[in-house]
């Protein structure tokens, strides 16, 4: 079976940031986009333009590939192994689409909810989708 | 109670202090937060009496307990103060992200006072507060300006700003925020303005906890799914405020001509379909959902909208049917910090008073070039624009043509014609900040869904009493209008965010509270009945086309729906709120 990954078009997207406050409410306990493991923004430029800035994981495994401790591992989502997890920071570095962080030194990464995300549920117009 | 941040910002612009002290809880429970919180610190903190331009009136930006969670439709702050234009009590609300920005910077609530001793902007990073120097951006439209700050502090950063219109302290500017969402009546840009704040820039990287959050969340995605981005709704999505177009033209609410008659045959020239075969892009307010905004370009004219409001009064009420001319001048108007309808709304005033030779303004309906152009001039106070600066009521005092005066305490009138739905005559006259259509909006009962006969007296007080109990309870919990939400749904979501039991009573006893305030800060400043008025023209002329041709608002029929009004609200004959009620405000 094919891996299921996140998947945006910018098109249904309104820019209301559910996404982030819905990822943020259940990995933080606060409702709080700057926290979340995912970050879709839309904004407006001084000449007229409509832009959209968007970071969420694709499931392209570099950071598991590049882990020097062997704590990222991937079969249908990422998962970290807090034990082996140095907070060291290569997998932020390198990841493509800067959406690891390192907080309180450990990564922190998207795992998709465990196959049921919630920026996905809660995206009004399905801009995300998981497939 | 959760929600809450339980932190109000105060900013002495004069001393460039700052303090942070809790919300008032107390308050909180009676009001529970944006517009009515925003009154309660009002009424309790202004002298009766201040010239609304001085450094003793305050700029409050208000938040409320579900801002910042993903409660549908919740991004929008109140901003409020003593109104430049009315002299009246003036809460607005204004969309974009600036909202979210607040409460995730750890307030509840932000209240400017004094004034800044030159230009400058206030930075608010999290708890870190700066004042900087504004003399490059002094004179420069908001566009420019919203453009200059977010390069310099990232697109994190939401700005509220004025144009020259709020530096000018012209009594119809608005502020902006995320370009195209306003602050916009009353003259609230002229206060920022008046405190030499050209700017307020908001960091916030912080975040709003509930109990049992993850069920909130489930519960709300639910509620999001089903209730709020329904079949029902999904107009506003699809067409925005456009939709209203030919809801009111068919149903002879759409003015024409400085509301001298209604309906437009050329309608179908700036109508939905052609405004938005012209989109190129969707936006909507943080935490939103059903995201009204539709990002327009026609020819050199770009904006997000246009809000009906605005394509009415560029369009037909000013004999103008050039869609990209309609676009032009919304967004002129943005950019120079007007409110599109007051600053409109003078334009085709002025029309008037040239075409009827009262007094040559040199422009007459359908001088699209003009309108555009006048509205820079209004914002700069230079030539005809020092004038028209003045707004309506004053024009009116000034030169004459008081009769077609559209107004109500100075405030220019909204886009729904009265005379085909009588409700909105009353709503004009009582709403608390002037005449405004968010207060209690008439034509869903007495146009669109036509559960209530519009061309009667009959019922109005009562109708236009439980259409601004709703509005004054929404716009207090701060949910956006656009999504009509049961009472139920509201009881039910404040229960789910405060973690404190709500029932349906309670929230129709905040309601009331908050109707009783905003009129009890008026009637200190010197209103009553007097003041809630009808422009002569409704009970004058009979419309002459469309759905309610042949119908005027006999005066008699006026003070009739005027006393149902405050019979309903306890208030005396003469529209004054008694000590009884006062005294448990």
């Amino acid at each position: 079976m094919a891996l299921k990954r996140l998947k945006f078009t910018k098109d249904n997207c309104i820019g209301c940031q559910l996404c982030a406050q819905a990822c943020s409410a259940v990995h933080e306990g606060e409702f709080s986009p700057s926290k979340a493991r995912l970050s879709i923004e839309s904004y407006y430029t001084s000449d007229g333009e409509l832009k959209y800035k968007e970071s969420y994981c694709i499931l392209c495994g570099m950071c598991k590939r590049q882990c020097p401790f062997g704590a990222i591992s991937m079969d249908d989502k990422l998962a970290l192994n807090l034990d082996l997890c140095t907070g060291c920071g290569v997998c932020a570095e390198v990841c493509p689409k800067k959406v690891i962080k390192i907080r309180d030194e450990k990564a922190v990464l998207c795992d998709t909810c465990d196959g049921d995300p919630s920026c996905v549920k809660i995206c009004p117009h399905n801009a995300l989708k998981y497939e | 109670m959760f929600g809450y941040q339980n932190k109000v910002l105060r900013i002495d612009l004069t001393r460039k202090g700052t303090i942070m002290e809790p919300l008032n809880m107390a308050w909180a429970e009676k009001y529970i937060g944006g517009k009515g919180l925003a009154i309660k610190y009002l009424y309790e903190e202004l002298k009766p009496g201040i010239d609304p331009l001085s450094p003793e009136n305050k700029l409050l930006l208000m938040t409320g307990p579900l801002t910042g969670t993903p409660v549908p439709c919740s991004g929008k702050l109140a901003v409020a103060a003593k109104s430049p234009a009315t002299g009246t009590i003036l809460d607005c609300s204004i969309g974009g992200h600036i909202a979210l920005k607040v409460k995730y910077a750890g307030y509840d609530a932000v209240i400017f006072e004094g004034k800044l001793s030159k230009p400058g902007y206030v930075l608010i990073q999290n708890d870190k507060i700066e004042f900087k120097d504004a003399s490059e951006l002094w004179g420069k439209g908001s566009h420019e300006v919203e453009g200059i700050l977010v390069e310099k502090y990232g697109h994190e950063a939401s700005v509220l700003s004025i144009g020259p219109a709020g530096e000018n302290l012209v009594t119809m500017s608005c502020i902006n925020s995320d370009y195209y969402r306003q602050a916009g009546r009353g003259g609230i840009g002229a206060v920022m303005g008046s405190k030499n704040v050209k700017a307020i820039v908001v960091i916030g990287t912080g975040g709003v906890k509930v109990d049992k959050i993850v069920d909130v969340t489930n519960r709300l995605t639910e509620i999001l799914r089903t209730d709020t981005v329904s079949e029902d709704n999904m107009f506003i999505y699809d067409c925005g405020t456009t939709a209203f177009l030919e809801a009111c033209n068919d149903g002879g609410i759409l003015p024409k001509n400085n509301f001298s008659d209604t309906t437009d045959e050329d309608w179908t020239k700036y109508n939905g379909d052609v405004l938005l075969a012209s989109k190129v892009g969707k936006r909507g307010c943080g935490s939103c959902g059903l995201g009204c905004g539709n990002f327009l370009k026609i020819g050199d004219a770009v904006c997000e909208g246009p809000e009906y409001e605005s394509i009415a009064v560029a369009g037909p009420n000013a004999g103008i049917s050039d869609p990209e001319s309609i676009v032009k001048a919304n967004q002129v108007a943005d950019d120079m910090g007007l409110d599109t309808i007051s600053a409109g709304d003078t334009i085709i005033y002025a029309m008037e008073m040239t075409e009827k030779g009262i007094h040559d303004f040199g422009i007459r309906f359908g001088d699209k070039e003009k309108y555009i152009e006048y509205l820079k001039l209004m914002a700069k106070r230079e030539g005809v624009g020092a004038d028209l600066a003045l707004g309506v009521r004053a024009l009116a005092a000034k030169y004459g043509g008081e009769d077609f005066a559209m107004h109500v305490k100075g405030l220019e009138y909204p886009q729904y014609e009265p005379r085909g739905s009588w409700g909105m005559s009353l709503a004009y006259a009582v709403s608390d900040r002037g005449a405004c259509h968010m207060r209690a909006y008439a034509p869903n009962e007495e146009v669109f869904a036509a559960s209530i006969p519009p061309y009667t007296a009959e019922g109005k007080g009562e109708m236009v009493y439980n259409l601004a109990i709703y509005n004054a309870v929404k716009f207090s919990m701060v949910i956006c209008d656009f999504w009509p939400l049961s009472l139920e749904r509201m009881t039910e979501i404040m229960t789910m965010i405060t973690g404190k039991d709500w029932t349906e009573a309670e929230m129709n006893a905040v309601a009331e509270r908050v109707i009783n305030i905003a009129r009890a800060f008026n009637q200190r400043e010197g209103f009553n009945r007097k003041d809630d008025t009808m422009p002569k023209r409704l009970a004058n002329e009979a419309l002459k086309s469309g759905a309610a041709a042949g119908q005027k608002i006999p005066q008699e029929a006026f003070e009739d729906m005027l006393d149902q009004y405050y019979a309903v609200l306890g208030w005396s004959k003469e529209g004054m709120v008694p000590d009884t009620i006062l005294c448990q405000l």
